[in-house]
């Protein structure tokens, strides 16, 4: 069973339909956390949501918690939410994308996808990742093509994955593929 | 009785009626033998009643009426902070015993002529907008909102005629959403053409709005079309309303089910062009007419994305109470299936006060006054009715 954690959003049920092509879902907002589910579920999502990981220390804690134990997937807000508990800061950006179209490159030889791969991927995001951010067995596998701001983060190890993009857009191509991907890993 | 006849002989009758725009023209609903007040007490047991009313099924086999913005919120455990306006009730339905189909020319002549007034007041002027923009703008850059609509309202005071206003409008603006509704002391008369939900057994579509031009000579449909699809703000604007309608879907569909039939087409109006979407699903078993109307409404497309965050930033912003505007009208059937709209482009007319609300979308890239003007551009269908 998959765990999807919302955050309060508008785009959180779109990933729930994608998760539930491969596993049961089970979803709750953050603040109303199911103890028993999430301790049966074998990975647990972060959902998308508005403002910034500093707003959600209950979801802080949860990945503290499970880091290692379970595997995490973070998406937009969720994947800020993994690396804002690994210590990383999540700052403004100049130039802001919301429903916005653009393409990302896997730039890791690490990467569970296949390198210098380009797709279009669905944005809504305010904030990024600032770098460099170095964190043992974490890695950023892909890029915004033009701007090359961070796109996805892998830790192998712990099996944590995180896309600042949308998988479940209607924007990005293949999201289904990814996520299928990520779950397989 | 041909249509004007009867929309005369209602008229003098003083009875109470509302009028639907229908595919072929209009329906008339009358006879009402229930009217029920909407209030945050009654309103769940008022939903979860109508469906299971399982009688022998005819045509008035439903209630009609609308949701006000202010009770859509309370039902999704929003609040309000207080403030002020009309005092009009949070919603009303009404169970009607008589349906009646009208061609989709209203001719109607009113004869004892309006004392209309034309003075319009505004209750935002251009520099107060430009201050909430720009409030607002910082929330965007700060990713609590990524669309947000700023509602301005226009208000005047004369008495109408309540079905010469909505014949003029159907003349001009026959909008697909388009409703009237009289009663003793109020009266709705809109022409929206944005539909929020459509349920028919376990189907279910929503019809979103996101993108609006204002016609010129120059202009055309197809040219529309080539505007919107190659002006990046109007299509991240559009883009997310979809997706936000897809995840509002998503919540009471069965998994996998929900889809875009169609994708940013054009729409026209008498003033206007719009950029419309179309999204439906298949509900899943045990969905109740409450939990569809929980997760729809108030209609997404008229709000902002995401949703909750952005509806406690307009409400800690606006000081005067929305009432009808960004609300739904529509029917539940004894049966389950619905129609609903979100109540824009409308005029609300209380105790002789009329008022009229519009709104539109600030995004990251948008400039306050083309916003502000774009405001004026869709009330002016409606404010001409005043002359």
């Amino acid at each position: 069973m998959i765990y999807i954690i919302d955050h309060n959003d508008s785009f959180t049920h779109n990933v729930v339909h994608q998760f539930s092509y491969f596993s049961k879902v089970e979803c709750d907002n953050f603040d109303k956390i199911d103890p028993k589910k999430i301790n049966k579920a074998k990975t647990i999502v972060f959902s998308p949501g508005p403002g910034a990981p500093k707003d959600y220390p209950l979801s802080s804690k949860i990945y503290k918690k499970y880091k290692g134990k379970k595997k995490i997937i973070g998406i937009c807000l969720g994947f800020q939410q993994i690396l804002y508990s690994e210590k990383a800061e999540i700052v403004e950006q100049n130039k802001i994308y919301h429903g916005f179209q653009s393409e990302v490159k896997v730039t890791s030889d690490n990467s569970i996808f296949t390198k210098n791969q380009k797709f279009k991927v669905g944005r809504y995001h305010s904030l990024k990742l600032k770098e460099p951010f170095n964190k043992n067995n974490f890695e950023i596998t892909m890029r915004c093509a033009i701007s090359n701001v961070a796109m996805a983060i892998e830790n192998n190890k712990d099996k944590i994955y995180g896309f600042q993009f949308h998988p479940e857009s209607f924007l990005t191509e293949n999201g289904n593929l990814l996520i299928k991907k990520i779950l397989s890993a | 009785m041909t249509t004007q006849d009867y929309l005369k002989s209602i008229s003098k009758s003083k009875k109470p009626f509302v009028i639907y725009k229908s595919n072929k023209g209009f329906d008339l609903y009358t006879n009402f033998s229930k009217k029920i007040v909407l209030t945050n007490r009654n309103i769940h047991s008022f939903i979860n009643r109508i469906s299971k009313n399982k009688s022998k099924s005819k045509n008035t086999d439903l209630y009609i009426g609308f949701f006000g913005y202010e009770i859509l919120n309370n039902l999704i455990g929003i609040k309000l902070p207080n403030q002020k306006g009309l005092k009009f009730p949070k919603g009303i339905f009404y169970k009607p015993e008589k349906k009646v189909s009208l061609e989709s020319k209203l001719n109607y002549k009113n004869e004892d002529l309006n004392h209309l007034s034309r003075d319009f007041k505004i209750n935002i002027n251009k520099k107060l907008y430009n201050k909430i923009f720009n409030r607002f703008m910082k929330k965007i850059k700060s990713g609590k909102t990524y669309q947000i609509k700023i509602c301005t309202k226009y208000l005047n005071k004369s008495k109408i005629d309540p079905i010469d206003f909505f014949c003029r409008l159907s003349k001009t603006n026959l909008a697909p959403e388009s409703f009237l509704i009289k009663d003793k002391e109020f009266s709705i008369i809109s022409c929206s053409p944005e539909n929020l939900i459509t349920k028919k057994g376990n189907y279910i579509s929503t019809k979103p709005i996101a993108g609006t031009l204002k016609k010129t000579k120059k202009l055309n449909k197809i040219k529309a079309l080539n505007f919107f699809n190659n002006n990046i703000k109007e299509n991240k604007e559009h883009n997310m309303i979809v997706d936000m309608e897809r995840s509002d879907l998503s919540k009471i569909c069965k998994p996998g089910s929900v889809k875009i039939i169609k994708k940013k087409i054009v729409e026209e109006y008498k003033d206007l062009y719009h950029y419309v979407s179309l999204i439906a699903g298949k509900l899943k078993k045990n969905i109740s007419t409450l939990d569809i109307v929980k997760s729809m409404m108030p209609g997404g497309s008229v709000i902002g994305c995401p949703k909750i965050s952005t509806l406690n930033l307009l409400n800690a912003q606006e000081n005067e109470n929305r009432n009808i505007y960004t609300g739904s009208f529509g029917y539940i059937k004894f049966n389950g299936d619905m129609r609903f709209n979100i109540i824009i482009r409308a005029i609300l007319n209380y105790k002789n006060y009329s008022e009229i609300s519009v709104a539109s979308g600030v995004v990251i890239d948008s400039k306050a006054n083309h916003e502000f003007n774009e405001n004026y551009i869709k009330a002016k269908a409606l404010i001409d009715l005043y002359k």
